[in-house]
């Protein structure tokens, strides 16, 4: 019962510093606007968490899997009138059948070619969403997605995604303590060492794989249905490096480390002018997160890393170290 | 079926630059194991500053900046790729980071308007297929840079180095090869040609701030078709990438024609070379 909630921690602490911020920002439209995103960002965000930070496979198409649940649900919801839980259903559903054969075409090696494919994705993603015409809204965007009923108010939008927030992770942190967990670590640092332990690798990471873009069409579930509006140009590539970023500066291995780039970088874009030059500042700030403390945040042991007398860990195939010319 | 034939004699003219880009992709893949993705970001660095400045010193400056950005993403990615740092893909995150850094600044300095020049009126009539005088420039500008590396690569004590560091970075050092210097070199050439093929877009299609990441992927593309070692087969990818597009543009309705290419690549990747390796073997 301790282990469990030793290990539950990362989920305690979040639920009581929403619990303690929730009475905080009631009445106020605009932060509580800002928290939902900042949920709606977090879902996506531990996306990326579970496939880069766990499994390793650096994917671009975090935005473009949260599409797919965004629109599958507005769709249903605009155009068949039927109820935004068939939509949530249709948006976990239909982001692993896409995700799992393509992770299983690509994975059957390393990481690296399974990148470049979920940056195709996007782009086929962004292209199909535009030629759909009436059934995708096209250019236009399919406006009109209904509130959820039983969350229409803004009070009741927070509660609810954080409470998705909640669910994701506890489960998220169950699954990364589990056989299953293990066995994804085993193989992201060593594929051959795993299918010595039995595992079959590339089946397991393709579900993993699956399993990661489910949460981001959740993510988009809630995006759809809090601003009512899906567009060709809501969830672009723009917003997949956006939650890497967030997913980096927090620490993608981390469980509340995303959650916190969310937060962190959803509150620093209220102050920054929403131009061109936002690609810079987040590109820029990617390169040096990942220069300076490539653990994020959360990841980075500080203490460890101001005394520089202890060594860090080197791996066995160093290559001597040379000075650059 | 003259239809076709002009489409395949477009196709090839376009793969030509493709071929320049997959080069720097495959060398770079080779020696240090990492993609990088801002190669099309340098291309269409080049593009702008030859566009806004112009002239023969417009292009001297067009390729060095796209030398300078190489550069820059060099040193990042060997320092992200280090001895210690726990993952690979972390150096790919990096140039992604830069792609978007250099998309965002052109945008920011020189405007959405695609940015193209045309130097030739008139155009040649061969067999009924209108070809610009630009093509020709193309295709001779690509040869004789393939020529250059081929040479650089295979007949020079430099290109020993660098196929040496690829193949084996350990025993290379060993054998006082200065490892790190040739993977930075690496990126520079990268750069060079990236620099070069933007020249050439400039003068040929023309490109807009966006077409980085779509240049990046057909120049991935292009690499990964025959596999990724030899610049020769880069190069004759690029061919079959060019062709694939204008295939898909000549017959495909709409926005489909900048989809089709990617789902070619897709396939590509998913029978070709690369995906060979289980993922149990090859520690790639």
């Amino acid at each position: 019962m301790i282990g469990m909630f030793k290990r539950m921690r990362p989920a305690i602490i979040l639920f009581v510093i929403i619990a303690a911020l929730t009475p905080m920002i009631i009445g106020q439209p605009f932060w509580l606007d800002n928290s939902i995103l900042v949920a709606i960002f977090s879902l996506m965000a531990l996306s990326v968490g579970m496939a880069y930070g766990q499994a390793g496979i650096l994917s671009v198409a975090t935005a473009a899997f949260a599409s797919i649940g965004a629109f599958a649900t507005s769709i249903v919801t605009t155009q068949y009138g039927l109820s935004p839980l068939i939509g949530l259903l249709l948006a976990i559903a239909l982001p692993m059948i896409v995700g799992y054969p393509m992770a299983r075409a690509i994975t059957r090696l390393s990481p690296m070619p399974l990148s470049i494919a979920t940056l195709l994705l996007s782009m086929v993603l962004e292209v199909a969403i535009r030629e759909g015409g009436d059934f995708t809204g096209g250019y236009i965007g399919l406006s009109g997605v209904p509130r959820l009923w039983f969350a229409s108010s803004v009070e009741g939008m927070h509660v609810l995604s954080w409470a998705v927030v909640l669910i994701v992770l506890v489960l998220y942190i169950n699954l990364t303590h589990s056989v299953i967990g293990r066995a994804v670590k085993t193989a992201r640092h060593d594929p051959l060492r795993a299918t010595a332990d039995g595992v079959d690798v590339p089946r397991l990471l393709a579900s993993y794989f699956a399993l990661s873009a489910a949460v981001a069409g959740v993510a988009g579930w809630l995006y759809a249905h809090h601003l009512t509006y899906m567009g060709p140009d809501s969830l672009t590539i723009h917003v997949s490096i956006k939650t890497m970023l967030m997913t980096v500066i927090g620490g993608a291995q981390t469980f509340l480390g995303p959650i916190v780039g969310a937060a962190f970088l959803t509150l620093i874009n209220l102050y920054l002018p929403a131009s061109e030059a936002q690609g810079m500042i987040f590109g820029g700030m990617l390169v040096f997160v990942l220069l300076v403390a490539p653990r994020g945040m959360l990841g980075t042991d500080w203490l460890k890393l101001f005394s520089r007398r202890s060594k860090r860990n080197v791996p066995v195939s160093v290559k001597p170290e040379r000075r650059a010319a | 079926m003259f239809e076709l034939m002009e489409f395949v004699v477009r196709g090839a003219l376009l793969g030509v630059i493709y071929g320049l880009l997959a080069f720097p992709i495959s060398l770079v893949f080779a020696t240090t194991g990492s993609v990088d993705l801002a190669v099309g970001a340098y291309t269409v660095l080049a593009v702008a500053i030859a566009w806004s400045i112009g002239g023969g010193w417009g292009i001297v400056i067009a390729i060095a900046a796209a030398v300078l950005a190489s550069a820059v993403v060099g040193l990042i990615s060997m320092r992200l790729n280090r001895p210690g740092m726990f993952d690979h893909i972390t150096a790919v995150l990096g140039t992604f980071g830069l792609a978007t850094f250099l998309e965002s600044f052109i945008l920011t300095v020189y405007g959405k308007d695609p940015m193209a020049r045309q130097v030739f009126e008139t155009f040649w009539d061969v067999l009924g297929i209108r070809i610009s005088p630009q093509a020709l420039i193309n295709v001779v500008i690509c040869l004789l840079l393939l020529a250059g590396l081929y040479l650089l690569l295979y007949r020079t004590p430099f290109g020993r180095a660098m196929r040496a560091s690829a193949i084996n970075p350990l025993g290379a050092s060993l054998n006082g090869i200065p490892v790190k210097t040739i993977w930075f070199c690496t990126y520079l050439v990268g750069g060079f040609l990236a620099g070069v093929a933007g020249v050439l877009v400039l003068y040929t299609t023309g490109a807009d701030y966006s077409t980085g990441l779509s240049l990046t992927i057909s120049g991935f593309g292009a690499a990964i078709i025959f596999g990724m070692n030899s610049p020769l087969r880069g190069f004759a990818g690029g061919l079959v990438t060019g062709l694939v597009q204008a295939l898909s543009s000549g017959y495909l309705p709409g926005g489909w024609v900048t989809a089709a290419p990617m789902i070619f690549i897709f396939i590509v990747l998913a029978l070709g070379p690369m995906n060979r390796i289980s993922a149990t073997g090859g520690r790639v």
